[in-house]
């Protein structure tokens, strides 16, 4: 017995395989080939248009030039110990800023009477734009190490407040009501179901904080200061000096790209429970 | 009635929600007793307040009137002394297997190493062993909850509350734990009091069913279950269990009537 379908739609057909194997650019080499070749050819039109006097190089300095007063300054040290400077207040600023805001947001858990009455001001700090405070925190901490720091540390720490205070305000209740009903007490319910349910969101926070914890530096540095990235960007600019300008953010670059990855492997190493074994991507 | 002595009992609860909505009597003068070693179900529609309930055994919220007597002595609530498990497992995420068994003996301040010896004995009498050291994202939902059920048991709680404690799972996975919570209950003489949605589930594993009228609740009828089989599955195959089966969903049924 044979049984014909009604005019059913064809189904889709395989595509055909292309005869051809083409070079895939999606893989760690194809993609640092296209990356480098971006860079490469941004640099070399940069240098093109200085030398056919296009652009000025008064005004935008040239690849060579940055080259030439790059190796001086790493040959004399002078870069390396302003880089290791400008890093240290950073970082510094970053570790004081998230450990300071990160407990005062938990500690706004306990009080939902204190975080009622302190939230509006937590909003009113958060919208002034903490640069514009620099020159107090000069004037009050001195022109030293301190003022970069402390200068880093308004950036940050309101961040991390807001996200721990926040994080502790979503953990999960039915798991605080379990903790209740086995007989916990608020610090135990505090530091087994609420700090450990915050931990992403601090971490994440850690991102944004690094880049803010170098903001904070290289401002402070900019106001007034004998050393650092910032105190080299801003001499060299009033001297214009393009070249040691661009050494300068350059040097900054590389270490925000650095310092990203670093938090990146800490993301990614620190909360084991997160991780998943398997990559879902949707193909479209 | 039974003669053996009453364990809780539930005298004249009330408790209102005040919502957007105004005010929601959830439960109006309920009593009920569950006795020593008692198993008992309870039924009724969804939101009808059984979780309400729970939570004010447990001492999460309290009622607004009405009282409670553990063993004949006045009490507030039976937090910390009771087993609350609930729909969602509640494994804490951050937390291994072993770390989620150990949570309700570290809140107690037991030895450490005590505690943990205990708990994997617990885990390999449930047939965990080996997975200790695994996360809970990891595990399937019937392994799950059955973590969650060793954590509530270690604590050796006075009364076990189990909220629809199965209710996620597909009906095999079901009938397997129905038969774990059965064993282990006989094991440590635990006395249980199930929510459930599920009749046959009720059925299966009670002594007693409670039937709850909507809301506000109320205990509506009482039925004593006399089946006594080997486990939750063989009890399906008793004599009388379409009986009773069919008995309470006669009562459901009238009361989705009244409130359709
Ligand atoms: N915290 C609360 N605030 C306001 N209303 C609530 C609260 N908890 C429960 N309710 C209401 O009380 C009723 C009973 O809830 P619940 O006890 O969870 O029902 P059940 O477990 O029987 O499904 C529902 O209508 C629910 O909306
Ligand atoms: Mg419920």
């Amino acid at each position: 017995m044979t049984i014909t379908l009604p005019g059913t739609a064809p189904l889709p057909k395989r595509k055909t395989r292309r005869a051809r194997r083409r070079f895939n650019f999606d893989t760690s080499l194809g993609r640092a080939v296209l990356q480098a070749a971006a860079v490469i050819g941004f640099f070399a039109l940069w240098e093109i248009g200085v030398r056919a006097g296009w652009i000025s190089a008064f005004l935008v300095g040239s690849p060579f030039g940055i080259f030439a007063d790059g190796s001086k300054m790493l040959m004399s040290g002078d870069l390396v110990s302003d880089t290791w400077y400008t890093l240290f207040e950073a970082i510094l600023g970053f570790v004081i800023g998230t450990i300071f805001g990160s407990l005062l947001g938990l500690a706004l858990w306990y009080s939902a009477f204190v975080a009622r009455l302190v939230e509006p001001f937590i909003v009113a700090i958060n919208s002034v734009p903490k640069i514009a405070l620099a020159p107090i925190v000069v004037l009050w901490f001195g022109t030293g190490l301190v003022s970069k720091v402390m200068l880093s540390v308004s950036l940050t720490a309101i961040v991390a407040l807001i996200a721990a205070y926040q994080a502790a305000k979503d953990a999960d209740v039915d798991l605080q009501s379990l903790m209740i009903s086995m007989g916990a007490d608020k610090h135990q319910v505090f530091f087994k179901a609420v700090v450990p349910s915050t931990l992403p969101s601090i971490i994440a926070t850690f991102r944004i904080n690094i880049g803010f914890g170098l903001v904070g530096a290289v401002v402070g540095e900019f106001i007034s200061s004998q050393r650092g990235l910032g105190h080299l960007i801003y001499t060299a600019s009033s001297l214009y000096d393009l070249n040691t300008v661009w050494v300068g953010l350059f040097t900054l670059m590389i270490m925000g790209f650095v310092l990203y990855y670093v938090i990146d492997i800490i993301e990614r190493t620190s909360l084991p429970w997160k991780q998943s074994n398997t990559v879902h991507q949707v193909q479209v | 009635m039974q003669p053996s002595p009453i364990q809780l009992s539930v005298r004249n609860v009330r408790k209102s929600f005040h919502g957007k909505a105004g005010e929601v009597r959830v439960l109006d003068d309920l009593s009920f007793d569950i006795n020593a070693r008692d198993f008992v179900s309870i039924i009724g529609p969804s939101g009808c307040g059984k979780t309400t309930i729970f939570n004010v055994i447990a001492g999460l919220i309290e009622p607004d009137s009405g009282s409670m007597h553990y063993l004949g002595e006045e009490i507030d609530s039976l937090r910390g002394r009771v087993g609350y498990m609930m729909q969602k497992d509640l494994l804490f995420p951050w937390r291994t297997v072993l770390g989620n068994v150990l949570l309700g003996l570290e809140t107690r301040g037991v030895d450490r190493v005590e505690a943990e010896g205990k708990a994997r004995e617990y885990l390999k009498g449930f047939g965990l062993a080996g997975f200790e050291n695994a996360y809970p994202k990891t595990l399937s939902g019937g392994m799950r909850q059955r973590v969650a059920l060793i954590r509530t048991l270690i604590m050796d709680p006075d009364i076990l509350l189990l909220d629809e404690p199965f209710s996620a799972l597909d009906y095999q996975t079901r009938l397997y734990l129905e038969g774990v919570l059965k064993d282990a209950v006989e094991t440590y003489h635990k006395t249980v009091i199930l929510v459930t949605h599920d009749i046959d589930e009720a059925v299966a594993l009670s002594k007693r069913v409670v039937v709850l009228s909507g809301r506000p609740a109320r205990v509506k009828i009482v039925h004593d279950i006399d089946i006594s089989a080997s486990s939750p599955i063989a009890a399906r195959s008793d004599s009388r269990f379409s009986g009773y089966f069919h008995a309470l969903c006669a009562e459901l049924d009238i009361q989705t009537e009244k409130t359709a």
